[in-house]
């Protein structure tokens, strides 16, 4: 098997006083090319898990591979060309122009040549072309998180294997926008050979278009379950009604997966009082 | 997965940039030369290039050049700092003045010319050159990595915050001047004076080399450096992300910061709010790209402070008031339109 592009090897973060128990130990293997979504509940430790995986956060036990070497030898560039980060806040100090803010995902790039068509690129990706030339700080939020997406995909535009990891990436989109997005992402990633890693808190949008579930509970990994759509043609809607009894125990909910006449699956949730 | 692209040219300034700056600034600097106590013309100018000794030239070679290329290169480090300081702490009022830099800086040349010296029982002159600006040197870095410290710990984007600590330490440094100031003699108190206020009286050809060589080396550095800033306004995380050396620029900042407004305060004393304006106006003509801002506010820092010394110099000849009392008229009520401005960017609440 060929070496993951990311490792989490017992890592923990434990914060020194009063400041909780802590994260961890994590221990998550991402394969090449693998899409991985994760879930849990609001404070379960999602965007921690993300920061320890992208090197913001050092763990303080345990180690972080990334394609095979810690991360904390690898160089800020070198890193840079294996895996890029979209983060939940998107604060830009000054108003500078939408083509810089996605520019700067070039910044470790081998060649200055293509960074201009990347940034095209990228933009008309992440469906943000129309805002080139524009003021990041004049956008509305919707706005803001597309010229975000297309800064990393500019940064993993032209290289192959590596690693794209995103906290919420659609959390402030339309549900049309979401959907389209997705479908590029999954693209992009699949094209370049990238392992992609969601945090997410759409449950049908985890199960129809990922390969994989992370799901974190009180700082740890509660379950790590196939959603059985790889292999599939990625247009399929594919939720495995296996992953559900997990998301219940998950969420505290009642799920049912309900077949479509066109294929595919659709999701009710109730919750469980109204069961009982 | 080719999308449609949709493109729009991006605008372009209308004015062809370079050529106009400098024209404008060796305007500025002929006319600064000029005038004071007595009027110059043209005919000085040819006679001071024909080598000839006549009044006039012996001015403009001796008085008015230094002083004016002082203003100039002070101006040009003012303007600088300022822009510095602001990508560095992601904060438009981020001027190393209202942050207590310079403040500091005063500080540490206070203790060295009446603490050290009265214990060291009088600075040798042949030293004086030297251990000023590398106290004032030494007392910036200090107030850097000091707010540097405290901007860390504070919410990002607390545009309050960093100014009130900066207030905080600043009023903390200047009570250490009073403290000299009170323990001082009658002449060491003349020199104190002179830190304070701010003026351009002391400008010589070395000098002016020195400050020169420093905004040249960071000029020439603002290329990479001005797009670290840029990426540093995503916040220090997402810079790190994209590869830029975090830690490493920080440092590189942090030094050339204090370097520029350390030196221009050693030999000048305090003059504030160039370091706010400066960038401001930048941003203004050429957009928020740092790669330009960098450049463009030390060609406006220098245009700005040839003005105001200018100013000084003529306003109530022969006496002349010092530049700091004029860049802080003019720069006091900017601030509070920037002020209203940044308390509405960020939705009224800081």
């Amino acid at each position: 098997m060929s070496v993951p592009v990311l490792s989490l090897q017992a890592a923990e973060l434990r914060r020194g006083g009063r400041s909780g128990p802590g994260l961890g130990p994590f221990n998550v293997q991402v394969s090449p090319g693998e899409q991985v979504a994760v879930l849990g509940p609001s404070g379960a430790g999602k965007s921690t898990l993300l920061k320890l995986m992208s090197g913001e956060l050092a763990p303080t036990a345990g180690q972080v591979l990334l394609a095979g070497q810690p991360l904390a030898k690898r160089s800020p560039a070198d890193r840079a060309r294996r895996r890029a980060v979209l983060p939940q806040s998107q604060q830009v100090a000054f108003g500078l122009p939408v083509e810089l803010v996605v520019g700067l995902g070039r910044w470790a790039g081998d060649s200055r040549r293509d960074d201009a068509h990347w940034v095209r690129q990228a933009l008309a990706w992440a469906e943000a072309g129309h805002l080139h030339g524009r003021r990041y700080d004049q956008l509305s939020g919707g706005e803001q998180a597309r010229v975000q997406m297309a800064r990393v995909l500019a940064q993993l535009a032209d290289v192959q294997d590596g690693l794209l990891m995103m906290d919420e990436p659609l959390a402030s989109l339309d549900p049309g926008l979401q959907l389209a997005l997705l479908g590029t992402l999954r693209r992009f990633c699949a094209e370049r050979g990238h392992a992609l890693v969601a945090v997410l808190h759409d449950i049908p949008q985890a199960l129809n278009h990922f390969e994989r579930l992370v799901l974190v509970h009180q700082g740890r990994v509660q379950a790590d379950l196939p959603t059985g759509l790889a292999g599939r043609p990625a247009a399929e809607l594919a939720a495995s009604p296996a992953a559900l009894p997990a998301l219940e125990r998950l969420f505290g909910l009642r799920l049912q997966a309900v077949a479509l006449p066109q294929g595919g699956w659709a999701l009710a949730a109730r919750p469980l009082e109204a069961v009982a | 997965m080719d999308a449609p692209l949709e493109i729009r040219r991006a605008r372009r300034p209308a004015l062809p940039g370079w050529p106009f700056a400098l024209l404008a600034l060796a305007a500025a600097v002929v006319v600064a030369a000029n005038s004071g106590a007595m009027d110059l013309g043209w005919a000085d100018w040819q006679a001071l290039m024909r080598g000839e000794a006549s009044q006039g030239a012996q001015v403009l070679a001796q008085l008015r050049l230094p002083r004016v290329a002082f203003a100039v290169v002070v101006g040009a480090s003012l303007g600088l700092a300022g822009a510095l300081s602001q990508g560095l702490f992601r904060n438009p009022l981020a001027d190393p003045s209202l942050l207590g830099i310079p403040g500091g800086a005063i500080c540490a040349v206070a203790l060295v010319l009446t603490v050290l010296s009265t214990w060291a029982g009088g600075l040798p002159a042949v030293w004086r050159p030297f251990v000023v600006p590398g106290a004032a040197l030494a007392g910036a870095w200090l107030m850097c990595g000091l707010l540097q410290g405290v901007a860390r710990w504070l919410a990002p984007g607390a545009v309050a915050g960093l100014l009130l600590s900066g207030l905080a330490l600043n009023a903390l440094a200047m009570a250490v001047v009073g403290l000299c100031t009170y323990l001082a003699t009658d002449e060491q108190l003349r020199n104190l004076t002179f830190w304070q206020l701010g003026s351009l009286a002391l400008a010589n050809w070395p000098v002016v080399a020195v400050l020169a060589a420093g905004v040249a080396a960071v000029l020439g550095l603002s290329a990479r450096w001005g797009q670290a800033l840029n990426a540093l306004a995503l916040g220090e995380a997402v810079a790190a992300q994209v590869g830029v050396p975090v830690a490493r620029l920080r440092r590189g900042l942090v030094l050339a910061l204090a370097g520029l407004s350390g030196l221009a305060v050693a030999w000048c004393g305090l003059i504030g709010f160039i370091g706010l304006l400066a960038p401001h106006a930048a941003r203004g003509l050429v957009g928020a790209d740092a790669r330009r801002v960098l450049p463009v506010s030390a060609w406006f820092g220098a245009l700005l402070l040839l003005l105001a010394d200018t100013v000084a110099r003529t306003l109530v000849v022969p006496a002349e008031l010092p530049v700091g009392i004029l860049t802080a008229l003019l720069g006091a009520p900017v601030l509070f339109v920037l002020l209203r401005r940044a308390q509405r960017d960020v939705g009224g609440g800081w």
